[in-house]
């Protein structure tokens, strides 16, 4: 068996009182679109903030390809090739979308600041690439009419596909999205999903987090299920669906043995 | 790439316009306002380059001025340094002081950091008065000498006349000004903007905040310092007010009225403004109250700035019915 891409051993975090995360682990094979899901405040977003490093965890390791990624700042932790979206939609409004990929591509590419002043041919390079993969993506996700208008003009949904495609600027080995079709109309949602299943065949690992159960359980093998802080059940959709703690988790214990087995 | 053309003959054009004025007219008080527009031009750009691109509110630019008019004047009247070598090193100085300041408070927050520069600059004004051994306390430092430069090519060049002082801060700011757009204009300055725009998005993508937020700092305290130096011998003078209030006021209005961000909008401001409060001299009684009164309709004809103004305008363009890319 080949060693994961990802691997997360024993992730803790607490505030005061409350454990919010409570020793987490799993790992994540390369190429893998895995699914994380549970009720409101089981911990999945606040498992994205610390992996990514926007919280310090209390406890646990957690590296990327063999990389020691704990206690890394936010932006060491993505030039390690691991990138993330976030739940409340984020973009640079006044820069072009345009911009807003290049921008994501120019601290990993090796340009110092001396050169990207001296606007020497290292650094025109450099932005050719960039440039042009910007516009690949933004072909993918659909937005390429607008990549000379300022972010600010999108829409929700668009906004959305805009920070995928920032996301994959980089070329990341992994990338989190953090509910990516959260509050985004089924049309757009159906968008999204074909981006996701472009992007993974393009050679990306993905980990998923969502509330909307049917679009993780319709897009991944492998799906995590958080309750309270701890992983409850990790597998395929299958076993998942039927799983009596994943029931018991989002319907209650009533109403799990209410419903039987049954789907949901 | 035509309008690229034609913006660069505009700008040379207009600098060798400025250039010009001296010979034109030998008007003091004109020069004087030339003076003023020179050196409030290259603070209002080092604060826009904090303020308006980094996104970091900084009162702090007002003591890299002085901490460079006091270095300078040191340097010169008791170390026998040249007016070049004591102006640099009143820069250098209160690049270094900048350091320390951003280093300290942005490990913390913006928020810190405004309010760390904010007593910085009081500060200032406490050490000037109280540390009498070094700055003379409130008596400042009178009477500094007219500087001569060594200019390459071995000639020596005497500031004896306003005109002198006239070139001399255009020229720094002709200067300034070009390290600013070299750096706005570069990705750089794309990456400032961004950590302006969404801090988190900017980290999330790889960016480091406080290395950004330093060399604005860093390099708008050079400019400050170093025009601070050059300024105080056209004011022949040194003392505890060149930290007044008043600077920093005028620098924020010339940001916030130009459009922070913008360079183009901060520089034209610089220029109105610099004049503006003697434009209106006509008047002695109401001159105060007409300048309320235009700082007013500013603000709410161009909430944005003018800067601000035109980005809207260019937007509006993609909101357009029916028109997609160009």
């Amino acid at each position: 068996m080949t060693a994961a891409l990802l691997q997360v051993r024993g992730l803790t975090k607490r505030y005061l009182g409350l454990t919010a995360v409570d020793d987490v682990s799993y790992e994540v094979e390369a190429g893998s679109v895995v699914g994380l899901i549970g009720p409101n405040g089981s911990g999945k977003s606040t498992i994205v903030d610390c992996l990514s490093g926007f919280q310090p965890a209390d406890g646990g390791r957690w590296s990327l390809d063999g990389h020691e990624l704990t206690g890394l700042s936010p932006h060491r932790i993505a030039r390690a090739a691991m990138t993330r979206t976030f739940q409340t939609v984020r973009a640079y409004d006044e820069l072009t979308l345009l911009d807003n990929l290049c921008v994501a591509a120019q601290e990993s590419d090796g340009v110092g600041w001396l050169q990207a002043l001296g606007r020497g041919s290292r650094l025109r390079g450099a932005e050719r690439a960039a440039e042009a993969r910007g516009r690949d993506l933004l072909a993918t996700v659909g937005l390429a009419d607008y990549a000379g208008a300022p972010a600010g003009i999108l829409s929700y949904g668009q906004r959305k596909l805009l920070a995928i495609a920032a996301s994959m600027m980089a070329r990341p080995r992994l990338v989190v999205l953090d509910e990516p079709v959260a509050g985004v109309n089924p049309t757009m949602i159906r968008r999204i999903e074909q981006v996701i299943h472009q992007l993974n065949a393009e050679g990306v690992t993905l980990i998923i987090v969502e509330h909307n159960v049917d679009f993780i359980m319709a897009l991944c093998r492998r799906v995590i299920v958080l309750d309270a802080g701890r992983k409850i059940a990790d597998g395929p959709p299958a076993l998942i669906r039927s799983d009596p703690r994943v029931l018991a988790a989002y319907l209650g214990q009533r109403g799990a043995a209410e419903l039987g087995h049954g789907r949901r | 790439m035509r309008a690229g053309w034609l913006r660069a003959l505009l700008v040379v054009l207009g600098v060798a316009a400025l250039f010009a004025i001296p010979k034109v007219t030998g008007n003091e008080y004109v020069l004087a306002l030339g003076v003023s527009f020179a050196t409030f031009s290259v603070l209002s750009g080092g604060l826009n380059l904090v303020y308006g691109y980094t996104g970091l509110l900084s009162f702090a630019q007002v003591g890299f001025f002085g901490i460079g008019g006091y270095t300078a004047a040191l340097l010169v009247t008791e170390q026998g340094w040249s007016l070049w070598a004591g102006a640099a090193a009143g820069g250098v100085l209160a690049a270094l002081v900048g350091l320390v300041i951003g280093y300290s408070s942005l490990r913390l927050s913006r928020h810190a950091f405004a309010i760390v520069s904010l007593s910085f600059a009081l500060l200032c004004v406490i050490v000037a008065l109280e540390w009498v051994s070094l700055t003379r306390g409130a008596m400042g430092i009178p009477g500094l000498p007219i500087p001569t430069l060594s200019l390459p090519g071995g000639l020596r060049w005497r500031l004896g006349r306003p005109a002198d002082f006239y070139y001399l801060l255009l020229g720094f700011a002709v200067v300034a000004h070009a390290v600013i757009y070299l750096v706005v204009t570069s990705r750089l300055g794309r990456a400032m903007r961004a950590i302006k725009l969404n801090e988190p998005l900017a980290q999330s993508q790889g960016v480091n905040p406080l290395s950004y937020k330093l060399l604005a700092i860093a390099l708008s305290a050079l400019l400050a310092g170093t025009v601070g130096g050059l300024f105080v011998f056209y004011l022949t003078i040194v003392d505890p007010s060149i930290f007044d209030f008043y600077y920093t006021e005028t620098m924020l209005i010339m940001v916030i009225i130009g459009g922070p961000g913008s360079f183009w909008g901060v520089l034209g401001s610089s220029a109105v403004l610099a004049a503006l409060p003697d434009l209106l001299r006509f008047t002695t009684d109401l001159r105060m109250v007409l300048y309320g009164a235009v700082l007013i309709a500013a603000m709410l004809l161009f909430p944005g700035g003018v800067g601000g103004w035109l980005q809207r305008r260019r937007r509006a363009r993609w909101r357009r019915p029916g028109v997609t890319a160009p």
